[in-house]
């Protein structure tokens, strides 16, 4: 309605208009994994003769518990396995999978103009490529499996305009927490996010996948960029042809009109670090964790209002997930660790297979193993307490991943979440790094 | 329909999906076996939950059901009797998979939420809209008119069957 390049693409894709604002929308790719696709893979086998629309419009991926680590994760990847070869889906398996989200572009299964939808909250990252990508539960997966649409309420679109140059250690990751501590843990629920601006123009699409990553932790339904050279010379690389979404470029240059504008100075961004139980409850590098701060929250966390979080001793460091998993990540992971040694045990676990070989040829396994880092397999990792490095009650995590909630990785496990860089520099100090320890390990004057 | 029974009271904001069922437990594929871990992501939720073992309607703070899109928070609070939970705000996935498995999100303003938090029972009539609390209080409340003909299991997904030659043809008819 306003003319947004979220607008026109949404319309594009509006089969039919239903009441209150919700719509049957087409959905071009449906991501499956093998955690939350098997129940509704079921519920089509049993009760509509296991008929797809379209299996070629479905990519499958073992990644959140891959290889499986019991009986019971075996069995969800053997069905996900069966179920995708019954139907001639295409499957990224073990020895040649990864993260779903890091994997989908890589393999040019998202461009700029398409919908896409999978059965995890974190499909909002492949908006990085000026899609309409969002989570949704097993059942509506399995609708857009069943019937190529899914029934979703119309966000309204939010612009979120970045600009500046980032300064010293800033990262994406750092502007996303920004973003998220801007808006709240719940401040864009009904919106779709669209990251404008200088700072993002300028961004790689692994750093662009990163910001869009965590839209969810805002609440927004989803988050996205529009499409530009960046992005076409991204798919050109992976010999993605753009010819189709070429439109797409062309709206892209359209602006429209916003339900709601922010607007963040990325100059003054500095390095970001959670201190409680959402993703929204940051404060910059050395600063302490605000007097007000959420009792239940501290109380989870072993804090104290006031308190300063390089005084809590850490215990584990995890580099990866979809946020932060990409090369660009294990690269600057690896520059702060070079020379160095890890002090607590530290997960490094590239997002896909392509990336852990990318790495692997410019040595930066060596890097992180003659750290005494943890050098794993490509797959979901430890982020959410399913497979490795899953945390018992009161032990302290930095975490390049996405969510700090209670539990998460594992019951009673306290997660900092924070960039590769602050991750990397914590697991050589065994605590959260001041900003002048973080400037001596990066290198003079780098965290401002 | 009209749902009847106990509060479960989780006076917090922003509960999310790995406090209501955490990743360890979802390694199923049948929808089934999720009720004994419920709110076992969090100790202060799961031992309100072991003070009121009967209740069936959970009554909570905003935005519940934020975070992962796992509808085993949906499934686990049926498994473990649940019928309908009534919050300020739900997150969006988590709103969807409620009514897509007959759990009924209720929205109320949080003045309302605070006196179904101090309700000791609470029945819903989900025709008319209404809440009731044994405290003799009423309120209305809005269900999204499109989803609340999903409460039924399998509504949704046998609503989006029935669209498939609609869906068909609109796909075929695409520039």
């Amino acid at each position: 309605m306003s003319g947004t390049y979220f607008d026109a693409l949404w319309e594009a894709h509006v089969v039919e208009s239903l009441a209150d604002g919700n719509d049957l929308l087409f959905i071009d790719k449906v991501v499956a994994h093998e955690i939350t696709t098997p129940p509704g893979a079921l519920l089509i086998e049993r009760d509509f003769g296991d008929a797809l629309f379209d299996p070629r419009a479905i990519v499958a991926v073992n990644d959140h518990v891959s290889p499986a680590n019991d009986a019971a994760t075996a069995e969800q990847a053997r069905h996900l396995r069966g179920w995708a070869k019954r139907h001639g889906i295409e499957l990224y398996d073990v020895g040649d999978n990864g993260i779903c989200h890091v994997l989908v572009p890589e393999r040019g299964f998202v461009r700029p103009g398409m919908t896409l939808c999978c059965g995890d909250s974190h499909t909002c990252t492949l908006g990085a490529f000026g899609a309409i990508a969002f989570g949704v539960g097993t059942t509506a997966q399995a609708g857009a499996m069943l019937a190529g649409c899914v029934v979703v309420k119309r966000p309204h679109v939010m612009r979120v305009r970045i600009d500046g140059v980032l300064r010293g250690a800033a990262s994406a990751k750092d502007v996303a927490l920004t973003v998220v501590r801007t808006l709240g843990a719940s401040g864009a629920r009904g919106y779709a996010l669209e990251y404008c601006g200088s700072t993002v123009e300028t961004m790689s699409m692994g750093e662009r996948m990163t910001l869009c990553n965590m839209a969810i932790e805002a609440g927004a339904t989803t988050g996205l960029i529009r499409p530009d050279a960046t992005t076409r010379a991204y798919l050109h690389d992976r010999g993605v042809p753009f010819a189709l979404e070429e439109r797409w470029y062309e709206h892209a240059r359209v602006s429209g009109t916003y339900a709601k504008t922010i607007e963040i100075d990325a100059s003054g961004i500095v390095p970001l670090v959670t201190w409680g139980t959402d993703p929204s409850q940051s404060v910059p590098l050395g600063q302490r964790v605000p007097e007000a701060a959420n009792d239940g929250a501290l109380a989870y966390m072993g804090l104290r209002p006031g308190a300063s979080l390089e005084d809590a001793a850490i215990d584990q460091v995890f580099i990866g997930s979809c946020t932060n998993s990409r090369l660009h990540d294990l690269r600057v992971a690896a520059e702060v660790l070079r020379g160095r040694r890890v002090s607590v045990p530290t997960i490094v676990t590239p997002g896909s297979q392509a990336v852990k070989r990318a790495a692997e040829r410019e040595g930066l396994h060596e890097v992180f193993q003659d750290a005494g880092a943890l050098w794993t397999h490509a797959s979901c990792g430890p982020c959410l307490g399913m497979s490795m490095g899953v945390l018992a009650k009161g032990m302290r995590c930095v975490s390049t991943s996405n969510r700090n909630f209670p539990g998460r990785m594992g019951a009673g496990g306290r997660v900092h979440l924070a960039s590769p860089v602050v991750a990397a520099a914590s697991a050589v100090l065994g605590r959260i790094p001041t900003p002048s320890q973080l400037d001596e390990l990066t290198g003079a004057g780098v965290c401002v | 329909m009209r749902i009847s029974g106990d509060v479960l009271a989780l006076p917090f904001d922003g509960i999310d999906t790995d406090q209501i069922i955490p990743a360890m437990h979802l390694t199923v594929i049948e929808p089934s076996g999720l009720g004994p871990h419920l709110f076992t992501g969090h100790a202060e939720l799961s031992n309100r939950l072991a003070e009121v073992p009967t209740a069936s309607i959970v009554v909570a703070g905003a935005d519940f059901g934020c975070g992962s899109s796992r509808e085993h928070a949906a499934w686990a609070l049926l498994e473990r009797g649940f019928r309908a939970v009534i919050a300020p705000s739900f997150a969006r996935i988590f709103l969807e998979n409620a009514y897509t498995n007959g759990l009924v999100p209720v929205v109320l303003a949080r003045s309302d939420v605070e006196a179904c938090l101090r309700a000791r029972s609470l029945e819903i009539d989900v025709d008319a809209e209404s809440i009731s609390t044994d405290g003799g209080e009423r309120f209305m409340f809005t269900l999204d008119p499109v989803r609340k003909t999903f409460l039924e299991g399998g509504g949704y997904l046998r609503y989006l069957h029935a669209k498939i030659p609609a869906i068909r043809t609109w796909a075929a008819a695409r520039t």
